[in-house]
C-alpha cells in the first residue's frame, strides 16, 4: 500500500468549499469488483469438505468455525436442568423480538434465549431507516427489481416477492406496538432514497431508526404475558432426535455461572444475526459484540443448509477516527441526503449512491493507490459533511442527531470536520436457506433476520435488513407456533453432534477448534468461556 | 498504536475491585476486557446506544453512573459494572388501551407514582444521554405524551435514571411508554394508509373471479 497524506496534514489542506473537480470517468463495476472488493481478496476463500455445502466456496475463517467441534458431549447433558416450551427463539434482537411476538400471538408458549442483554443487537445500531414501497409512484415490483439487481441477481424471488410484499403492512405493525417514524409536515412517512432503489423508499426514525425499533420490541416482549426471556444465556448447541434429522431443542450455557440448561420444544427458531466480529480479512466491523455467527454454525452441524457464504457486505462508511469507535457506522442516510466522498487530493473517485460494494471497492483502490489520509488507527478516505451542511444548514441537527452525540463527548463535530471513513465489515449477505415462512431444511428448525440467507443475494440494499427481520421473523413465528407436535416419548439426543465429528474424522480435518464462538477472544469472557 | 504511543504512561485503575493497567485512550470495557477483568458481559454496541455497560464511577470523593464504552480511563478511577435491570415493574399492553380519551387516568393507572415527583434531579444527574428526564416526566403526567416522549428520542434505556429515583417512578419506562401511544394512537400517515388500501383492493380483485 503507498502512503497518503497523514490527518493532520489533510485536515489543514481541507476546505469546506473548494471547487470540485467532475467526477473521472468510472472503470467497469466487475472489473472494480474484482480487484479490490475483500471478497475477491487471494486467499480468502476456501472449499467446505463437510456438511450441506460440501464442495461450495466459504470464506475462509468462516469455514474453520462452520468445520470445528462442538462445546459439548452427552457427559455435559447429564444432571442438566430441562425446561419444556412450545418455541424457543434464539436471539433478543429484532428478528427474535417479531417471531416471540408473532408466535405467542398465536397461543403458543415462547422462550426467548438470548446471548446478552434483551436488546444487544445489531438492530439497536441501525440507524438509516427501513424499506418499504409506499410513496404514490412506487411499488412493490419496483422494489422487487431493486433489491435482486443490486444482489447481482442472486437472491431467491420467491423470498424477495415476499420481503417486498409484506413492506407496507411490516411499517403498520410497528407502529402499533409503538414505534414512530418521521413525518412531512402534512403527516407522511418521510421517505429516503438510498443507494440502488429507484424511488424514495426509506422510512425511518430520525438515524436512530434501530434504537426507536429496539427499545419499543424490546418493551413489548417483556410486557407479554405468553413469552419468558432468559438473558446472558446462549445457544451452544441444538439437539436433535435419534436420527440426527430433526431439531427438537437446545442447549443453554449461562454467562452468569457457566452451567448448563437443556430446552425441549416443538420447533427452533434462529434469529442469532450477523458475524462482523469474526472480524473476517482483518476487518474492523460495525457489529455489536455478540455478533459472532453462532446460528451458522448451529445449524450447520445440524444439517442445514446455507447459501452465500462468499458474500459479505462491507459497509463503505466505518469510522477510522476517533480510535475508541473504529469501525462503527456513519450511516448511508449521510450520502443520500448529499454528502460525498473526496480522497486526500479533495478529489470525487466514485458515484456515492453506488451499490455499497462498488463504492468500498472504490475506497480501497483509493487507499491502496496512496490517495487515502493516514492516522494512528488506519487509513481512509473523507466524507464531507461540513460541505452538506453548508449547502443545507441545519440538516445534520435536525435528521442525524446519533452522528453528532456519538463523537460530542470527544470534542469532534462533523459540521466542521469531515470524516475519516474506510469500509467497515457490516453484513452477512448470506446465511442459513429458508422457504418464506422462515423453515430451514431441516424439520423444527427456523431462521429469520441476518443469520437467514437468498434474500439479499451477493449484496444487501439500505432498509431491507430492517425490513427482513420484522417480515421473515413474522413469517417464522407464525409457523412455528402452527408446528404440530410430535407423538411418544420426546428424545433428545446429540446424535448429530456425533455425525459431525465422523464426517470430521473421516475428513482428516483437526478437532481442536471449538465452535460456537460466542463471544471474541478479545474479551475477557470470550478468553474461557466454559471448556474451550 | 504507533511507537509513539507505545512510550505513554500507562493508566492504573480499579475496575470491578480488579486491578487493571490500560493504556490512556481506553475505555472502561476496553481496558476492562484488556485487563482480564472476568465476567463483564454487560455490553453490546460498543457506541454507546444499547444502554448495557451501565457502571458506578468514583473518583477521588466523587461518585458518578456512566455508560462504560463512553468513558474513558483516568488514573486512580474506581469503576464497577452494575447488573442489568429488571424486569419492568409496570406492567401494560397497548392492545388494552382501547379508548384515547381515558388514556390520561390510563396512565396514572399505570404509573400512579408519575405525579410525585420530588423534583430531586436525581434522574436528570445520572442520565449518560443529558436527556430533561425531569421535564419528561413532568410533562406526562399532565399528560402531555407527544413532547414527552420527543424528550426521550436519544434515550438508550440503560435504566440508570429508573435506578436514581427514590419514588420509582421508572422515568425510562414513562418515556418510552409516552412515545409508544403517540405512535399508537395518533401516528395515522397518509402515504401508507392509501397504500395499504391500494394492497387491499389489488388482493379483493384477485378473490374475486
Ligand atoms: C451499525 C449498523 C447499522 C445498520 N443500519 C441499518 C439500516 O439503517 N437499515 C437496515 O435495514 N439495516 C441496517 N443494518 C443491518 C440490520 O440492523 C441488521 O441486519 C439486523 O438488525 C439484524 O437483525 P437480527 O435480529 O437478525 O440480528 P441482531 O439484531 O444482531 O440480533 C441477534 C441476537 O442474537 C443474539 N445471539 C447471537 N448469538 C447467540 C447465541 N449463540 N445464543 C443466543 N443468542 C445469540 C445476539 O446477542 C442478539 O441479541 C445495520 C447494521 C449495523 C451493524
Ligand atoms: S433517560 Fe434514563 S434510561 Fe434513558 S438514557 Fe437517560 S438515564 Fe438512560
Ligand atoms: S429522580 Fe424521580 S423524583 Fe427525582 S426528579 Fe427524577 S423523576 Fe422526580
Ligand atoms: S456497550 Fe452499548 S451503550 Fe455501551
Amino acid at each position: 500500500m503507498k502512503r497518503g497524506l497523514s490527518l493532520q496534514a489533510a485536515l489543514a489542506a481541507y476546505r469546506a468549499d473548494a471547487e470540485l473537480a467532475p467526477l473521472p470517468d468510472q472503470p467497469d463495476p466487475d472489473a472494480l469488483l474484482h480487484a479490490y472488493h475483500p471478497d475477491y481478496l487471494r486467499g480468502s476463500m476456501t472449499k467446505l469438505t463437510i456438511g450441506a455445502n460440501a464442495g461450495a466456496d466459504c470464506q475462509r475463517e468462516l469455514a474453520d468455525l462452520l468445520q470445528a467441534e462442538a462445546f459439548i458431549d452427552e457427559a455435559d447433558l447429564a444432571g442438566a436442568q430441562v425446561t419444556d416450551t412450545d418455541v424457543l427463539v434464539v436471539g433478543g434482537g429484532g428478528a427474535g423480538c417479531a417471531a416471540a411476538l408473532a408466535a405467542a400471538e398465536r397461543g403458543a408458549r415462547v422462550l426467548l434465549a438470548t446471548k446478552l442483554r434483551l436488546g444487544d443487537s445489531n438492530t439497536v445500531m441501525a440507524e438509516g431507516g427501513i424499506q418499504a414501497a409506499i410513496e404514490p409512484g412506487d411499488t412493490a415490483q419496483q422494489h422487487m427489481q431493486d433489491t435482486l439487481r443490486s444482489g447481482h441477481h442472486a437472491g431467491d424471488p420467491a423470498l424477495v416477492a415476499a420481503l417486498v410484499g409484506d413492506g407496507p403492512e411490516t411499517i403498520r405493525w410497528l407502529i402499533h406496538q409503538g414505534m414512530q417514524f418521521d413525518q412531512t409536515p402534512s403527516g407522511d412517512l418521510h421517505t429516503r432514497k438510498a443507494g440502488g432503489t429507484s424511488a424514495p423508499r426509506v422510512v425511518h426514525c430520525r438515524d436512530y431508526t434501530g434504537l426507536e425499533m429496539m427499545r419499543v420490541l424490546r418493551e413489548a416482549v417483556k410486557q407479554h404475558r405468553g413469552i419468558e426471556v432468559w438473558e446472558q444465556s446462549p445457544v451452544v448447541e441444538l439437539l436433535s432426535n435419534e436420527r440426527g434429522q430433526k431439531c427438537v431443542g437446545a442447549v443453554l450455557g449461562s454467562l452468569a455461572d457457566g452451567s448448563m440448561r437443556i430446552v425441549r420444544t416443538r420447533s427452533v427458531i434462529l434469529a442469532t444475526g450477523g458475524l462482523g466480529r469474526l472480524h473476517l480479512n482483518g476487518f474492523p466491523t460495525s457489529n455489536h459484540i455478540g455478533a459472532t455467527g453462532d446460528g451458522l454454525v448451529l445449524a450447520y452441524r445440524m444439517g442445514a443448509k446455507l447459501c452465500e457464504l462468499d458474500s459479505f457486505q462491507y459497509h463503505p462508511t466505518g469510522l477510522v477516527h476517533p480510535a475508541h469507535l473504529y469501525g462503527k457506522l456513519v450511516t448511508e442516510g449521510v450520502r443520500a441526503a448529499g454528502a460525498l466522498l473526496l480522497n486526500a487530493h479533495g478529489q470525487r473517485f466514485v458515484d456515492e449512491l453506488q451499490p455499497r460494494d462498488i463504492v468500498s471497492a472504490a475506497i480501497i483502490r483509493e487507499c491502496r493507490e496512496g490517495r487515502g489520509i493516514h492516522n494512528d488507527n488506519g487509513v481512509g478516505v473523507w466524507l464531507d459533511t461540513p460541505r452538506l451542511e453548508r449547502s443545507q444548514p441545519g440538516l445534520l441537527e435536525r435528521e442525524f442527531p446519533k452522528l453528532l452525540t456519538r463523537t460530542r463527548h470527544v470534542g469532534i463535530d462533523p459540521r466542521r470536520e469531515p470524516i475519516l471513513v474506510h469500509p467497515t465489515l457490516h453484513y452477512q449477505n448470506g446465511g442459513v436457506v429458508i422457504d418464506v415462512d422462515g423453515a430451514t431444511t431441516v424439520p423444527g428448525l427456523y431462521a429469520a433476520g441476518e443469520v437467514a440467507g437468498g434474500i439479499h443475494g451477493r449484496n444487501r440494499i439500505m432498509g431491507n435488513a430492517l425490513l427482513d427481520i420484522i417480515g421473515f421473523g413474522r413469517r417464522a413465528g407464525r409457523a412455528a407456533a402452527a408446528a404440530e407436535h410430535d407423538r411418544g416419548p420426546k428424545k433428545i439426543t446429540l446424535e448429530h453432534v456425533n455425525r459431525a465429528r465422523r464426517e470430521l474424522t473421516l475428513a482428516g480435518l483437526p478437532l481442536e477448534q471449538r465452535a460456537p464462538r460466542v463471544l471474541p477472544a478479545y474479551t475477557a469472557a470470550g478468553k474461557d468461556i466454559w471448556k474451550s | 498504536m504507533t511507537e509513539a504511543t507505545r512510550d505513554i504512561q500507562p493508566v492504573e485503575l480499579l475496575i470491578n475491585g480488579i486491578p487493571v493497567r490500560a493504556e490512556p485512550q481506553m475505555t472502561i470495557v476496553e481496558a476492562a476486557w484488556a485487563g482480564g477483568v472476568p465476567r463483564v458481559t454487560g455490553v453490546g454496541c460498543l457506541e454507546g446506544v444499547c444502554g448495557s455497560c451501565r457502571i458506578l464511577v468514583r473518583r477521588g470523593k466523587e461518585v458518578n453512573v456512566a455508560l462504560g464504552c463512553e468513558t474513558f480511563v483516568e488514573p486512580g478511577m474506581e469503576a464497577l459494572f452494575l447488573p442489568a435491570p429488571g424486569t419492568p415493574r409496570h406492567q401494560y399492553q397497548l392492545t388494552e388501551l382501547a379508548d384515547g380519551w381515558d388514556i390520561q387516568a390510563r396512565f396514572h393507572e399505570i404509573f400512579p407514582e408519575a405525579s410525585r415527583c420530588r423534583h430531586c434531579h436525581g434522574c436528570v444527574k445520572s442520565c449518560p444521554k443529558g436527556i430533561s428526564v425531569e421535564e419528561g416526566v413532568k410533562l406526562a403526567a399532565a399528560g402531555h405524551y407527544r413532547e414527552a416522549g420527543e424528550a426521550f428520542l436519544e434515550c438508550v434505556m440503560c435504566e440508570l435514571c429508573d435506578s436514581a429515583c427514590p419514588e420509582y417512578i421508572a422515568p425510562a419506562h414513562v418515556g418510552l411508554f409516552c412515545r409508544r401511544i403517540t405512535a399508537f394512537f395518533h401516528l395515522r400517515p397518509p402515504n401508507l394508509i392509501h397504500k395499504l388500501e391500494e394492497l387491499k383492493q389489488e388482493a379483493d380483485k384477485k378473490e374475486q373471479p
